[in-house]
């Protein structure tokens, strides 16, 4: 019944954070020689948000299953890191005019391009210390040293950016996080990796409640550990990709969201997950009406209203559940 | 290999980098019986039940109910032999009865579908173990002596034939546990082979049939428990001496004892 009720209350949500997105903004929609236009870039803007926060919110609950630790992010595997690192490249390729960038893709399918990219090689690292009796702390600490080397690099193309005004901005932006330059060709192209994605993530969502009782017992419980625990890596950074490749590195969604569904879900990933894409997708929605209406000169990073809003959420969070054990 | 043989090992070792944990151990065992593994701190039993249930690597030859144990795959040895560990990695809010439920995994289809012999199993694995009554309660709220009730409720969920279990007993009250060795010969008496590590001789010597007794990795006896824990093996490998009769024991109460 609770779960029933939380459902309805996140479809409600959900509809009114799309609602107040479509209808809230700079220019009026009572101009009808702006009004489809208007309601156009804002839809472009609502999918990318919905698509960026349902990704990061699912591989969220994913890696914090798998790790047994609510502590951690989808960037916690270094492909978050790896995704921005590409798409970055990306940019550079594109605005310093590189052949590479020109190649067989429109401009505007670069950037996703690049992210995937990124998001593939690191992928592909990981998964090659990911073997049948790889410790989750290789795991951990693989992700560690490739987040730290992909953070390096952006550093380092930041720092190149600098020469070019408008490539500056670009890389900025683009770390900072945020849903506005989204085109609806990169929507379409993001669109079924989130989709495939959750519901890949979810079918295997079993496995992911036997990996809470740790890789010894869920093994004698016939889970195959190394394939899910790759299953689960693969699918967590295609959505970590298709997330930065609409939405940029926004930071928070994949740690307060299933924070804050677990105790009124359940820890079962098989409601957990649908929960997560939901409230995911309302919550950076929100959080882009706020970037969009909040009083300043250019408008506010995702990333930045996201970080704002989730750390106390976060610390309530955390607090709330440290009373909990303590009081037993 | 021995007629009926559920468990048959042969020359069974285990290394961890150059340190030998298991050293060429050969046991044979059947169905219906409750066996003791025992010895000192580090004497090799988790290392042996680990083993058993499929978690750590080995050479030499295993055969579980007569197949090559490499040659199953993990649904089939889940299916075969469960496993309850000493302490479970498992806190979290999940009712008790999912916790349960989590030991029909290895009976999914290959489209992950329960099984229709599902919820009969968890409610009977549920009786066995008197846990229905915390069905609807967080496993991370139970106590201790609970929460090793429900992980064997899990375990019996599985309808394994091999039941191997890692020092139920430990930080248990004397009701708890001889209420859970009670239960063992129980299952035993319905055809399970249950494998169990006790540091209690005492409990072993009431509970069980056999007795594998290990040293450093080593087997140093194996036979009936009454011929295992007995003086000359016991002070070899423990160095104490056997006190032919406690002074007092407990037991689990009768019909008998509730007449007045």
């Amino acid at each position: 019944m609770k779960t029933a009720v939380t459902y309805v209350v996140l479809l409600v949500l959900l509809v009114g954070a799309v609602a107040l997105a479509l209808l809230v903004g700079h220019g009026s929609l009572a101009d009808p020689t702006l009004r489809s236009t208007l309601l156009g870039l804002r839809a472009t803007r609502v999918g990318a948000a919905l698509l960026a926060g349902a990704a990061l919110a699912t591989g969220g609950a994913v890696v914090q299953g798998v790790f047994r630790d609510p502590l951690v992010s989808p960037s916690i595997l270094g492909t978050t890191a790896g995704a921005s690192l590409g798409g970055q490249l990306a940019m550079l390729a594109l605005v310093s005019g590189s052949p590479l960038a020109s190649l067989a893709v429109s401009a505007e399918m670069v950037l996703p391009l690049g992210c995937l990219v990124g998001a593939g090689l690191s992928l592909a690292i990981v998964l090659s210390f990911c073997r049948e009796r790889t410790g989750t702390l290789t795991l951990i600490l693989t992700g560690f040293i490739l987040s730290s080397l992909f953070l390096a690099l952006s550093s380092f193309i930041t720092s190149l950016a600098q020469d070019s005004w408008d490539m500056s901005r670009a890389v900025v932006s683009f770390t900072l996080g945020g849903v506005g330059g989204v085109s609806p060709r990169q929507l379409v192209a993001a669109a079924p990796l989130v989709g495939i994605g959750i519901v890949a993530c979810w079918l295997w969502s079993d496995n992911l409640d036997l990996l809470l009782s740790g890789e010894d017992e869920a093994s004698s419980l016939g889970v195959e550990v190394g394939r899910a625990r790759r299953w689960a890596v693969t699918w967590v950074a295609v959505l970590a990709a298709a997330a930065i490749a609409v939405g940029g590195n926004v930071g928070f969604v994949g740690l307060i969201v299933p924070h804050t569904l677990r105790p009124l879900v359940g820890v079962r990933h098989r409601r957990l997950i649908p929960a997560c894409a939901l409230l995911g997708g309302a919550f950076l929605v929100a959080c882009d009406v706020i970037a969009r209406v909040f009083p300043s000169r250019s408008e506010l990073p995702l990333g930045v209203i996201t970080g704002i809003i989730g750390a106390p959420v976060f610390l309530f969070l955390l607090a709330r559940s440290q009373r909990e054990v303590s009081h037993g | 290999m021995a007629d009926g043989a559920l468990i048959e090992a042969q020359r069974l070792t285990v290394r961890r980098g150059n340190h030998v944990l298991l050293d060429e151990i050969s046991f044979s065992l059947g169905a219906g019986q409750v066996v003791s593994l025992l010895g000192p701190n580090g004497a090799g039993k988790s290392t042996l039940l680990k083993t058993l249930a499929g978690l750590l690597p080995f050479s030499g030859e295993l055969r579980l109910d007569g197949r090559q144990a490499s040659q199953l795959d993990r649904a089939e040895r889940a299916r075969l032999v469960a496993y309850v560990p000493q302490h479970s990695a498992l806190d979290v809010a999940l009712p008790a009865r999912d916790v349960v439920a989590h030991g029909r995994f290895a009976h999914r289809d290959v489209w992950g579908r329960p099984a229709r012999s599902d919820e009969s199993a968890i409610d009977h694995a549920m009786d066995l173990t008197d846990t229905r009554r915390l069905a609807d309660r967080s496993f991370n709220r139970l106590s201790y002596g609970e929460r090793r009730l429900v992980l064997l409720a899990r375990a019996l969920a599985t309808e394994a034939r091999v039941l191997l279990l890692d020092e139920p007993t430990a930080a248990l009250d004397v009701t708890h546990a001889l209420g859970l060795l009670h239960r063992l010969r129980d299952l035993a008496s319905r055809g399970a082979l249950v494998m169990v590590a006790l540091h209690q001789l005492n409990e072993a010597a009431q509970t069980s049939d056999r007795a594998l007794l290990l040293a450093g990795g080593r087997l140093v006896a194996a036979g009936p428990a009454t011929e295992v824990i007995s003086a000359e093996p016991v002070r070899r490998v423990y160095g104490v001496e056997m006190v032919p009769a406690a002074q007092f024991g407990f037991r689990m109460p009768t019909q008998k004892d509730a007449t007045p």
